[in-house]
């Protein structure tokens, strides 16, 4: 049976293509393309919020995106154990909508961060199943607002439920930095409980394909579909 | 009308004579700010004309060169490359954010106006000395209004230049580059295709921002709003831009348009008259139709420029297609006129004839002027004393000056994968893009020598073209074609026009040398501030392919224990005028020799060889060599735990600049292959050393390789904070 997925775009989306050739070439499935106004999803597999300034980041990243028409049926998709995964500002989005803990605010230096960086698996979940232990990926980040933000509490909850699932890492080059945007306990991506959805700040779709300088993104979509 | 009125609106009086004899009557207010719009430097270059016509345009891939909102190039198939480059200088200067972000803006419109998907920007630009704290305010503006737009927007960022140097201390530059892909058949051009069909508005309100001597406007216009005068600045907003791209793009995929101009300087105004002088039609446009953020007189809304908006025109019945598309985009959506085919250019507001003016006068009609200039005086040679320069010394000199630094500082604050499809991010020796959905691979460099262009505008000129060349060759990409940006002071100086005119000169004999036609451009002149004018910087952006990603060139090492060759001609350390510069041997710009004449046949033919070897993948990687000489040459290409061993007779050699300087590393097993192809070539090379692990040694001495790379690194951020 083959995989099926979808990527909601907003306006002001700028990472719904690259999701779209990501799961088109990696799933070889149909993938939906679905407009934020739209009142419901078809039935499948997996849904991307992709990365980009919905809605201009006004008000704050990710915070008109969560009251979308479309994310009702997202919220209904997921709470159905279907896979949801955001990327970038639709991690923004999901901790906007409150199916992730925590926030994410200003980078520690306060800039964008358009680099290379590199994170490995802390927690096992069907996201990262692929992925060795300590193996070290190589994923570009590109965001303003990628530090990750929780009280204490929900820290020790998110490790006694294994729902880190990446955290940042120094990686091959002798400068590359361990926690490059500040985030608690250098957390690059977290899942909810029932470890459906996964949210993290790297683009894999940006490192998949022949050309992209890593291809480790593929992980990802490889662990979902095996 | 009165005199100083005329000047204030940057008219000469002759200028106005000339106006006023042709139309036989007084000129409304509103006419009188079209003209100023119209005829100025930056609408109808009269300065610049006359030498730009000598450039070379066109040659068999180019589909449009210089005159429409961007140049293309056709790459084969039904693929075609829209660019170019613009300046954004003075509301940089004034707002740096704003300034740098609108710049952006107004380019990627450019690009997208003419039905092209922006794939890739660049940029070029140019500040005083780090020392000054204001240097540090714009530099860190700069920098993020250029990021913001275009990460919000989410076009890559994949490459430019970013110099410190004295003289643009109160007058910095900022060029910023877009290229686009387009389907050859599916390309827009401003000219309207008939008589009675609808102008449209698309995009942002207009508003006050940008309105062209704005306190002027005010103060004439509105005696009671004090508090009204808004800045004149643009301010962006990518968010809207990103609706509009989305829905122009749209619009012309399915066909609804019949052309676009997009509103950049001087707003309105301009985008509709030069849509009547490209049809050869009349635009009669009602002004009291123009979606409005707050009220606003005709005059103003002739020459905002707010930013986000494009004017369209289409055939009547495609009108409720056209709004409904819009509407899913959120952007507002105006029918304001229609073409008539009376050849004037008619504004109305309130059932009244503002303008009413023949198209030929303002744009036919526009000034042109032959300026008086200088051609620099011949340079007495001079010998410099190298014999208290330690090579210690010189490596860290470069690793303390901004302008050699690794500047990561700067390109990490764009996103430059976005799309997906970049190959080689900023910071290498030309960024590259791959067009979607194929294998063909676009690569972009911008660069300017000043320095060399102040001492000898015309061969220094030959150098800029030449290094952009270089930059592209070394990764393996066929240069095709080129986009300018003439930043220069006032050319009322005659020895600034002298500048101006020889750089064009040299352009055009190394354009024409290399077929990499000028099908763009922009000239912004009268950079300078408080008496001191910047040094002449016609920036160059050039742009190649490759048919194959597969055969890029890193620009990295690849392999520890391969060979490192240098190829070309090295100047001699008293004609390498950044070494002299920047090692404090030459004082003033008086002191330096004449350049070396570059030998375009030379460096086309250095070049050749690179792209050969290349496909025989003789070459694992390679660098061109500009300021710094070999040695920044391969601090550039060091990666990851590798480093280098070379073996010079007089090292300072190594920190000197080249004509056709290219650095190669190759495999031992190729030595003797690569070595008899170049003899045979007639190309000058140098066995100069190897890659080795961890470790910087120059004739058997070695240096701290991880105190020299953590230096390269960081040294820039720590120095501009």
């Amino acid at each position: 049976m083959s995989f099926k997925s979808a990527v909601i775009t907003f306006p002001g989306s700028n990472c719904d293509r690259d999701a779209l050739c990501y799961l088109q070439d990696l799933t070889k499935g149909v993938v939906y393309n679905i407009w934020h106004e739209e009142a419901s999803l078809p039935q499948v597999d997996l849904v991307i919020l992709p990365g980009g300034f919905s809605f201009g980041d006004y008000l704050r990243s990710g915070a008109m995106a969560s009251k979308s028409k479309i994310i009702n049926d997202v919220i209904k998709h997921a709470n159905n154990d279907r896979y949801l995964l955001g990327i970038c500002n639709g991690f923004q989005i999901l901790t906007e909508i409150g199916l992730l803990e925590g926030a994410l605010i200003q980078n520690k230096n306060l800039k964008f961060l358009g680099k290379n960086c590199f994170i490995k698996k802390k927690f096992k979940n069907n996201f990262n199943l692929s992925i060795k232990e300590d193996q070290v990926l190589q994923i570009p980040v590109a965001h303003n607002e990628g530090n990750f933000y929780c009280d204490n509490e929900t820290l020790k909850s998110l490790k006694n439920n294994e729902q880190i699932a990446f955290e940042y890492c120094k990686g091959e080059f002798s400068n590359s930095e361990e926690n490059i945007n500040g985030s608690i306990e250098a957390i690059a991506g977290i899942t909810n409980k029932k470890k459906n959805i996964l949210g993290m700040m790297p683009h894999p779709e940006r490192a998949y394909s022949d050309f992209h300088p890593s291809q480790d993104g593929k992980l990802i979509i490889e662990s979902l579909i095996s | 009308m009165n005199e100083d009125l005329i000047l204030q609106h940057g008219l000469t009086l002759d200028e106005f004579k000339i106006i006023k004899n042709y139309l036989n009557r007084d000129l409304t207010m509103e006419e009188l700010g079209i003209f100023s719009a119209m005829w100025n430097e930056h609408c109808c270059y009269k300065t610049s004309k006359k030498w730009l016509k000598k450039l070379p345009t066109e040659n068999e891939i180019v589909i449009q060169g210089p005159g429409e909102n961007a140049g293309i190039i056709d790459i084969q198939d039904n693929d075609g490359i829209a660019f170019k480059i613009e300046s954004h200088n003075h509301p940089s200067y004034i707002e740096p954010f704003n300034g740098s972000a609108t710049g952006v803006g107004g380019i990627l419109r450019d690009i997208f106006t003419m039905g092209a998907r922006p794939i890739a920007t660049l940029d070029s630009i140019r500040f005083g000395l780090i020392e000054s704290e204001k240097t540090k305010y714009l530099l860190n503006g700069v920098v993020h209004g250029i990021g913001h737009y275009g990460n919000c927007i989410g076009i890559p960022n994949i490459g430019g230049e970013c110099e410190f140097e004295s003289t643009y201390g109160f007058n910095n530059l900022v060029n910023a580059m877009a290229v686009g892909h387009v389907q050859k058949d599916k390309i827009f051009y401003s000219k309207p295709k008939s008589i009675g069909g609808l102008i449209v508005y698309i995009g942002s309100k207009t508003g006050k921002d940008g309105i062209h001597g704005a306190s002027m406007a005010s103060d004439v216009f509105s005696e009671d709003d004090e508090d009204d005068k808004r800045p004149s600045v643009q301010v962006g907003d990518p968010f809207m831009e990103k609706l509009l791209m989305e829905g122009c793009l749209e619009l012309m995929s399915l066909g609804l348009i019949e052309s676009m101009q997009d509103m950049g300087a001087a707003g309105i105004t301009s985008s509709s008259v030069e849509m009547a002088s490209k049809g050869n039609v009349g635009v009669l446009i009602n002004l009291d139709k123009v979606p409005l953020r707050q009220p606003l007189s005709a005059y103003e809304i002739l020459l905002s420029e707010s930013q986000e908006r494009m004017l369209a025109v289409i055939h009547e019945k495609n009108n409720n297609k056209v709004k409904e598309i819009l509407q899913k985009w959120q952007i507002d959506y105006e029918v304001i006129g229609e073409i008539t085919n009376n050849k004037r250019v008619v504004f109305e507001s309130n059932n009244k004839k503002v303008v009413d003016l023949p198209v030929d006068i303002i744009v036919d009609d526009a000034p042109e002027y032959d300026r008086e200039f200088y051609i620099p005086r011949k340079r007495k040679g001079k010998d410099f004393d190298f014999s208290n320069i330690k090579l210690e010394d010189i490596i860290n000199t470069l690793l303390f000056n901004l302008n050699y630094l690794d500047k990561s500082w700067v390109f990490n604050q764009y996103d430059s994968t976005v799309m997906g499809d970049t190959i080689k991010e900023p910071g290498q020796s030309s960024g590259i893009v791959k067009i979607h959905g194929t294998q063909k691979v676009i690569g972009a460099t911008t660069d300017c020598n000043p320095l060399y262009i102040r001492i000898n505008p015309y061969e220094g000129m030959k150098y800029t073209v030449a290094e952009s060349y270089r930059n592209l060759i070394a990764c393996n990409i066929n240069p095709l074609a080129i986009t300018n940006n003439l930043n220069f002071a006032s050319p009322l100086d005659p020895n600034i026009m002298g500048e101006l005119v020889l750089s064009i000169d040299g352009l055009k004999k190394a354009a024409a040398k290399f077929n990499t036609p000028i099908v763009s451009g922009n000239v912004s002149l009268y950079n300078q501030t408080n008496q001191i004018p910047i040094k002449p910087t016609p920036v160059i952006g050039m742009v190649g392919l490759n048919q194959d990603l597969k055969k890029i060139n890193s620009n990295k090492f690849c392999n520890i224990g391969n060979k490192i060759l240098v190829l070309g001609k090295q100047l001699e350390k008293n004609l390498s005028p950044y070494l002299l510069q920047d090692q404090n041997l030459a004082s003033n710009i008086n002191e330096y020799n004449d350049l070396e004449e570059l030998d375009l046949d030379y460096e086309k033919k250095v070049a050749d060889c690179v792209l050969k070897m290349s496909d025989l993948k003789y070459i694992m990687s390679c660098n061109d060599i500009s300021r710094g000489g070999v040695f920044l040459s391969l601090l550039k290409m060091q990666y990851k735990d590798m480093g280098f061993k070379v073996n010079i007779p007089d090292p300072i050699d190594l920190f000197c600049e080249y004509s056709a300087g290219y650095v190669i590393e190759i495999r031992n097993e190729d030595l003797n292959n690569v070595t008899s192809f170049l003899g045979k070539n007639g190309v000058g090379y140098f066995e100069i050393g190897e890659i080795i692990r961890e470790n910087i040694e120059i004739n058997s001495k070695k240096f701290d390789y991880f105190d020299i790379m953590n230096n390269y690194h960081n040294n820039f951020e720590k120095i501009i904070n």
